[in-house]
């Protein structure tokens, strides 16, 4: 019987697991990698063009318009996933009345599905700024910015309101990490509040930075559910994110093959920044 | 992106289930069930109606309707998957022209249902598809002409325009007076699309995409006037047009916002449904300064297609459908109902709103919408309408808008 165990037993769990990710994940990968070399719209017959969509890809403007402006919304909305949700994470941290109640309603906006805040806060974009603004004379915030060129800030905000609940659980969950005697020691010190944040806070946590910057980095270079909801690419092409351009083109232009190259890019993409963050981060981890 | 693959797999799943809940409670359950798509959101009870009625006609038959939020997209995605719906109800658009040119819909050549519509529409199938055959029905067809807010329009002591110039002079005057000549839901980029068709319709000519094809024409050289023109009708806008979506430009002209709405008479149901007491008028898209020679934009609006399921029973059924859809009554019921002309003899419209654009329709005065021959990457998913949506927003000239149009169109060509 511990013979069973120690073999077949492990073996009985992890087939199954295995065959499902594979069937579901792998598999379906695997198809996309072999389609980007084809010249397929998503049916009738198809023919291998080898690497065509990928040289393609490197000169079709809106293709590249769409890396870059997944880069920017990328850098600038994980920063402040990043700081928000710390600086959530250190007040919800302190010894404040109903944390418990803070924290959960931090947590909401976790909760919501992306499409319903998206839709949400296209009303608020949409109607309820543009008519107090109208009332209180802001002629700057009278038009909804999701119709201008500032139509990416809205997606940023919508992105950090909601991103912003499950990274600080994260960090809330590291800075519990935290012996006190730590804290003991560096006040008897006499460590400022800031110094103490700074210098013991900070790199104790940083396994934590580096889990959350991978992660947030990672799901808003895949950004899509917020811009369906609340521009769909718009004004013109400029909040277009790479996952939009290969949903909208590769489903509805019939350009499936030549889509599924772009998806095999943004995967190369992500791989690289993923690693090259690890290995950045990891080298300022310090062990107590 | 995973918590639409969560959504996709509950929907999936259920719609899975709901068949097997049903065959098992009802044990007469009918012979053969067709899935129907269609693509039109406002008017899903009265296909719900007419479903109802055929299926009291006809007990051997269960009928359901699918209605997606976007319709070309799902299409695509239940081709790719091998699941097409039996009949499906749709625009003729270029997604349309990409599933009949790759064989999905079965070929309707011969059939006597034919004969109840007219040739002409029928023709317009064909030669967006390309081939000599049609591939779906014409059923109900539309019309992109100006409407108008009688009350204001009265008001500003207007007439009905006949050229270009005229129609921007009334614009003028009525901008110069306080009021807001055109109303714009442009946050939506595929309304962009709804004055562009009149413009470079009426200015490319009928060889343009042959032309275009052949390299010898482009879109600088072809619709220089068009572009000019957009940027006009844009500059007489409400000031935050680009932040109004379609539903709420509706509603705009609704609650008498403004003077004209351009938008196609498919709108009027929605517009009406919104301020029951609003009195519209209509009148052709003046887009030339030649009345003679200014045509209408008219396409078809839905075509009835069957796919090619293998299956004959099913497309048997399918067909007693479309017979039944074709019958007098039901032709002018749905029409109504839709505010669209019916394809089928003998039935006119008892909308008085539209009629001042049936003797363009009896007189053949129309042109088919030029989007529907783009390419599909250039047309299927709002692409060129972004263009000009984005163009129109940062104010680019009118050489930069069809400089960008000719390089889209030469990507997607090269996908085609």
């Amino acid at each position: 019987m511990k013979w069973f165990r120690q073999t077949y037993g492990y073996l009985l769990i992890t087939i199954p697991a295995i065959g499902l990710f594979f069937f579901f994940h792998t598999y379906p990968a695997l198809q996309g990698i072999f389609y980007s070399l084809t010249n397929w719209n998503g049916f009738g017959p198809f023919q291998f063009i080898g690497l065509q969509n990928y040289i393609d890809l490197f000169q079709d403007p809106q293709v590249l318009h769409s890396y870059l402006f997944t880069f920017q919304f990328t850098i600038v909305t994980a920063v402040i996933v990043n700081v928000l949700s710390l600086l959530i994470a250190v007040g919800l941290n302190s010894k404040i009345k109903l944390q418990k109640t803070f924290k959960a309603l931090y947590f909401l906006p976790n909760v919501l599905s992306v499409l319903i805040v998206g839709y949400i806060f296209n009303y608020i974009f949409g109607n309820l700024i543009p008519q107090i603004a109208t009332q209180f004379h802001i002629t700057s915030l009278t038009q909804n910015i999701l119709g201008t060129g500032w139509a990416w800030v809205g997606i940023v905000i919508v992105a950090v309101w909601q991103g912003a609940a499950f990274n600080s659980i994260l960090y809330l969950a590291g800075l519990q990490t935290i012996p006190e005697d730590v804290y003991d020691a560096a006040s008897i010190d006499g460590a400022s509040t800031w110094t103490t944040f700074w210098k013991v806070t900070l790199p104790l946590i940083t396994p934590f930075i580096t889990i959350n910057t991978v992660l947030s980095t990672k799901s808003y270079l895949q950004v899509f559910d917020q811009i369906v909801a609340m521009t769909n690419g718009g004004p013109g092409e400029s909040t277009q994110s790479v996952s939009f351009v290969i949903y909208s083109n590769g489903f509805g232009g019939g350009e499936l093959a030549y889509q599924s190259a772009n998806a095999v890019v943004l995967l190369v993409i992500m791989v690289i920044v993923a690693l090259v963050q690890m290995r950045i981060l990891h080298s300022r981890e310090v062990q107590l | 992106m995973k918590k639409w693959q969560y959504a996709a797999t509950g929907i999936v799943t259920l719609s899975m289930m709901t068949p097997l809940l049903a065959t098992n409670s009802f044990a007469q359950s009918p012979s053969v069930s067709l899935q129907f798509l269609q693509n039109k959101p406002e008017v899903v009870n009265e296909w719900n109606k007419l479903i109802l009625e055929f299926e009291k006609q006809n007990p051997s038959i269960s009928i359901k309707q699918i209605n997606p939020p976007n319709v070309d997209t799902t299409l695509q995605a239940d081709v790719a998957k091998g699941q097409v719906p039996d009949i499906v109800a749709m625009g003729a658009d270029a997604t349309y022209i990409l599933m009949a040119k790759n064989g999905i819909f079965k070929s309707l050549s011969g059939t006597p249902e034919l004969s109840h519509v007219s040739a002409a529409y029928t023709k317009m199938l064909e030669s967006e598809v390309g081939k000599p055959t049609p591939y779906a029905i014409p059923y109900t067809v539309n019309a992109v002409p100006v409407l108008y807010n009688v009350t204001l329009f009265k008001k500003y002591h207007l007439t009905i325009p006949k050229t270009w110039n005229a129609f921007m002079a009334e614009a003028r005057k009525i901008k110069a007076e306080g009021g807001t000549p055109f109303y714009n839901g442009f946050k939506d980029s595929w309304t962009l699309a709804v004055p562009w068709n009149p413009l470079a319709a009426n200015e490319e000519g009928a060889n343009f995409f042959h032309q275009l094809k052949a390299g010898s024409t482009s879109f600088m050289k072809a619709n220089m006037k068009a572009a000019q023109r957009i940027i006009q009708f844009s500059s007489f806008g409400q000031s935050n047009q680009f932040g109004v979506n379609y539903n709420d430009a509706n509603t705009g002209f609704a609650q008498n916002k403004s003077v004209f709405y351009v938008q196609g008479i498919w709108v009027l149901p929605v517009v009406r449904q919104a301020n029951p007491k609003i009195k519209i008028g209509s009148f052709v898209f003046p887009a030339t300064n030649h009345p003679a020679k200014t045509k209408m934009v008219s396409g078809v609006d839905s075509l009835l297609a069957i796919s090619n399921s293998g299956n004959s029973a099913k497309e048997a059924a399918a067909m007693k459908f479309i017979n039944f859809l074709l019958q007098k009554k039901n032709a002018a019921e749905y029409a109504n109902i839709a505010g669209l002309f019916s394809t089928v003899k003998g039935v006119k419209p008892s909308d008085k709103t539209i009629f001042p654009l049936q003797t363009y329709i009896d007189q053949g005065r129309v042109v088919d919408f030029p989007d529907h021959y783009y390419p599909p990457a250039m047309a299927a998913s709002n692409q060129y309408e972004s263009v000009l949506q984005g163009a129109l927003n940062k104010k680019q000239s009118p050489t930069s808008i069809l400089q960008q149009l000719q390089s889209l169109y030469q990507q997607s060509a090269a996908h085609e």
